[in-house]
C-alpha cells in the first residue's frame, strides 16, 4: 500500500467534493515557526522520514499537503488568483511536464535562486534541457517515472509484450487505460508505430478512433486515474496502462502484478517542483529544492516511493538504504528500456485545447 | 429576498455570462455545440434518472406506507425512520464507493446472479449500466420515502375507516382514498429524486464505465479537463431549461392545483 495513488485517489471526486482534503502528513514542528514552507504535492509521493529531517536540519517548519490529485484540475484551481497575481498560499507546487511549460509560459513562476541552490550540479544530464524549459531555470524535477503496462502475469497465463495486447479480444471487458490524455494517447500512438514527441493533430485522431472502437465495442471496462491500481490488485481487470511507481507498490499484496515497457516504447514523464510567482518565501523554498537535489536525501525520498530519481548519485545512495529496490528496473531503468522511452511533445494551448476535446470524445466524457 | 438574489440569482448570471463564450465565436456557439453534440448524454441521463426514480418508488412507497400505517406510533416507526436516515451520517463519496467493493466480480452479489444466471451482458456488474442505476437509486432513495411518507402520515385515518364503512375492500379504499391523498408526496418525491439523478456524475464515474457517461460527467470535463467553459455552461443551461420543462409537463400530468 505504500506507493499507490499516484494521481488522483478518486481523481476529480475528491476535487469535486471540495476535499481538498487529503491534508495529511507531518508537520510535528519543533518550534512552529510563523512563516512555514507550503509544499502542495500528489499523494504518496515521498517517504516519512524527509520532511521531519529537514525540519530538524533547517528549522523551517513544512506544510506538506497532498492536493494535487490531477493535473489539469490543480492548475484550474490555482490559474485564476496567478493570473492577478495573487497568492495561493503555496511556495512550492509538483507538476508534470506540460503544465509546467504552461505556467512558464503565462508567467506563473518565480525562477529558482541558483545561488540558493548548490545543489543543481547533481541535475542529472537527460532532464537538464527540457523543451520547455532550457537549463531548468524555472522548474527541477521531483522525480520521473513511466508509463507502460500493469498486468497480472498468473491470471492472464503469459508474458505481455506489446501495447496491442490491450486490444486483444480474449481481455474484453477486463482492460483499462488512463485519463491522462498524453498517457494513454501517447502510449496508444506508440502501438501505432507514431512517436508522440514528434505527433500531429492527425496522429491523435487516429488514436482517438483507435480508442473509441475499443471503448464501444466493450474492450475498455473504464477510464481511470489512480484507481485502476484496485481493479488489478482485485482482478476486476487483468491489463492496464500504469504508472510504473504504483505497480511496485501493489506488488507486497500480489506478486503476480508486473509492469513492463511495451516494445514498442514507454511514456517518460517528470513530475517537477516549481515555485509561484506570488510566493513570498522562496528562501525556504529554494532551501527545501537544494535539500531534495543531495543524492542521499534523494535515495531516502525514493525508497518511500519508488520513481527514478534525477538526481546523479542517488542510486548509489539508494543501494545502501535500500539494496532490493535500488536493482529494479522501475527506479533504475537499464540503457536498453531508457532507448525506449518517450517524452510527449509540448502542445501550444490550440493545440492542447484540440487535443484534449479529441481524447475526452474518444474517452466518452 | 436578498438570500435569493445573492444565492441563487447571481451565480446563475455568472453561469450565463459564461455560457455565452468570450473572444470571437458568436454567443451561440456553445449553445449550438451543446444541442448537436451531446443530445445522446442527456437522452442517456433522464433514461437512468427515470429508471433509478421509478425503482426508488416502487421500493420506497410501500416502505412509507408501513412506516405510515403500521408501524404504530412508537419505536419501530422511529427506527425505520432512523434506518431511512442513517445513510446521511457518511459522505455520499464513501457510501458510492462502498458499491464498488460490493459490485466486485469475485463478490458474492455477481457470484449469487451468475448462478441465477441473472447476469446482465457484459458478465459482471461493476461498470455496466444496471450498476449506474442502482448507485442513483440507492443513493437518492431516502429522497423518495421522506416527502412520501409525510403525506402518507397527514391522511386523516377517518377517511379510510370511511371507505371501509361504504363497503370498500382494503384494495380499493387504498386506490380511491389513500393513494390519490399520497400524490403531492409521490410527486415531490420523484422530482426530488429525478433532478438530482439527471444531473449526477458521481455514480456514473465510480460504477459506470465509459459508455456509461452522464451528462453531469461531460460538465465536469468540459469545465475541469478540457477548459471549455462556454459549452460546460451552456450544457448546464440546457440541462436546467429541459428539467423545468419536464418538472412542468409532469406538474400538469399530477394537477398541482391539488398538491399545494
Amino acid at each position: 500500500m505504500s506507493a499507490i495513488r499516484r494521481r488522483q485517489f478518486l481523481s476529480r471526486l475528491a476535487g469535486i467534493a471540495g476535499a481538498a482534503a487529503l491534508e495529511g502528513c507531518g508537520t510535528p514542528a519543533p518550534g512552529r515557526s510563523a512563516r512555514p514552507l507550503r509544499i502542495s504535492q500528489w499523494p504518496l509521493y515521498i517517504d516519512d522520514r524527509t520532511i521531519p529531517d529537514f525540519q530538524r536540519a533547517t528549522g523551517i517548519t513544512v506544510r506538506y499537503t497532498q492536493d494535487i490529485n490531477d493535473n489539469n484540475e490543480f492548475f484550474a484551481k490555482i490559474e485564476e488568483p496567478l493570473k492577478r497575481g495573487q497568492s495561493i498560499d503555496r511556495d512550492i507546487v509538483v507538476l508534470t511536464d506540460w503544465v509546467a511549460g504552461k505556467m512558464i509560459r503565462r508567467g506563473y513562476l518565480a525562477p529558482l535562486d541558483d545561488a540558493r541552490f548548490p545543489n543543481k550540479v547533481n541535475l542529472a544530464d537527460y532532464v537538464r534541457d527540457a523543451d520547455f524549459d532550457p537549463e531548468r531555470r524555472y522548474t527541477v524535477p521531483w522525480f520521473s517515472g513511466m508509463v507502460g503496462i500493469g498486468y497480472d502475469r498468473r491470471r492472464v497465463g503469459r508474458d505481455i509484450t506489446s501495447v496491442e495486447d490491450i486490444f486483444d479480444p480474449r481481455f474484453k471487458g477486463r482492460v483499462t487505460m488512463l485519463t491522462e490524455m498524453r498517457d494513454t494517447l501517447g502510449l496508444v500512438m506508440l502501438g501505432m508505430g507514431k512517436d508522440p514527441a514528434s505527433c500531429t493533430l492527425d496522429d491523435a485522431q487516429r488514436a482517438a478512433a483507435r480508442i473509441t472502437q475499443a471503448r464501444e465495442s466493450g474492450q475498455v471496462r473504464a477510464f481511470t486515474g489512480n484507481d485502476y491500481a484496485d481493479d488489478l490488485a482485485s482482478g476486476n481487470i487483468l491489463i492496464a496502462f500504469a504508472w510504473s511507481g504504483d505497480i511496485q507498490g501493489l506488488r507486497a499484496d500480489n506478486p503476480d502484478l508486473q509492469w513492463i515497457a511495451p516494445r514498442e516504447g514507454a511514456i517518460l514523464f517528470s513530475d517537477n517542483m516549481m515555485i509561484p510567482k506570488t510566493s513570498d518565501r522562496q528562501d525556504l523554498a529554494m532551501a527545501w529544492i537544494d535539500w531534495c537535489y543531495d543524492p542521499a536525501h534523494s535515495a531516502q525520498i525514493v525508497s518511500g516511493a519508488p520513481y527514478i530519481s534525477d538526481v546523479k548519485g542517488a542510486g548509489a545512495a539508494l543501494a545502501k538504504i535500500a539494496p532490493a529496490l535500488a536493482g529494479s528496473e522501475l527506479v533504475n531503468p537499464p540503457p536498453e528500456l531508457v532507448q525506449r522511452l518517450h517524452v510527449f511533445r509540448t502542445l501550444s494551448d490550440d493545440e492542447e485545447a484540440e487535443f484534449n476535446r479529441v481524447f475526452q470524445r474518444a474517452i466518452g466524457a | 429576498m436578498l438570500w435569493l438574489v445573492v444565492f441563487f440569482l447571481v451565480p446563475i448570471l455568472a453561469l450565463a455570462r459564461t455560457s455565452l463564450g468570450a473572444g470571437d465565436a458568436p454567443w451561440w456557439d456553445g449553445y449550438a455545440r451543446a444541442f448537436t453534440g451531446y443530445g445522446g448524454f442527456l437522452i442517456r441521463s433522464f433514461r437512468f434518472a427515470l429508471t433509478a426514480t421509478l425503482i426508488a418508488l416502487l421500493l420506497g412507497y410501500p416502505l412509507a406506507y408501513v412506516m405510515a400505517f403500521r408501524a404504530g406510533a412508537g419505536r419501530l416507526r422511529h427506527l425505520l425512520l432512523g434506518l431511512v436516515i442513517l445513510p446521511f451520517f457518511t459522505a455520499f463519496l464513501v457510501r458510492t464507493f462502498a458499491w464498488k467493493t460490493i459490485l466486485n466480480d469475485g463478490g458474492p452479489v455477481v457470484g449469487l446472479l451468475g448462478w441465477l444466471h441473472l447476469l446482465p451482458m457484459e458478465g459482471r456488474l461493476l461498470n455496466t449500466s444496471w450498476a449506474v442505476i442502482g448507485g442513483l437509486t440507492y443513493n437518492f432513495l431516502p429522497f423518495m420515502i421522506l416527502p412520501i411518507y409525510v403525506s402518507l402520515e397527514r391522511i386523516d385515518r377517518r377517511l379510510v375507516e370511511a371507505a371501509q364503512d361504504l363497503y370498500s375492500g382494503p384494495g380499493r379504499a387504498f386506490r380511491k382514498v389513500v393513494f390519490p391523498l399520497s400524490l403531492p408526496g409521490v410527486f415531490a418525491g420523484s422530482l426530488l429524486t429525478f433532478i438530482p439523478a439527471s444531473g449526477d456524475f458521481i455514480n456514473a464515474e465510480l460504477l459506470g464505465g465509459p459508455n456509461q457517461s452522464m451528462i453531469g460527467t461531460v460538465i465536469q470535463n468540459q469545465f475541469l479537463q478540457v477548459h471549455d467553459h462556454p459549452l460546460a455552461a451552456a450544457l448546464s443551461f440546457v440541462l436546467m431549461a429541459l428539467l423545468s420543462i419536464g418538472v412542468m409537463v409532469y406538474a400538469r400530468m399530477i394537477g398541482t392545483e391539488e398538491l399545494a
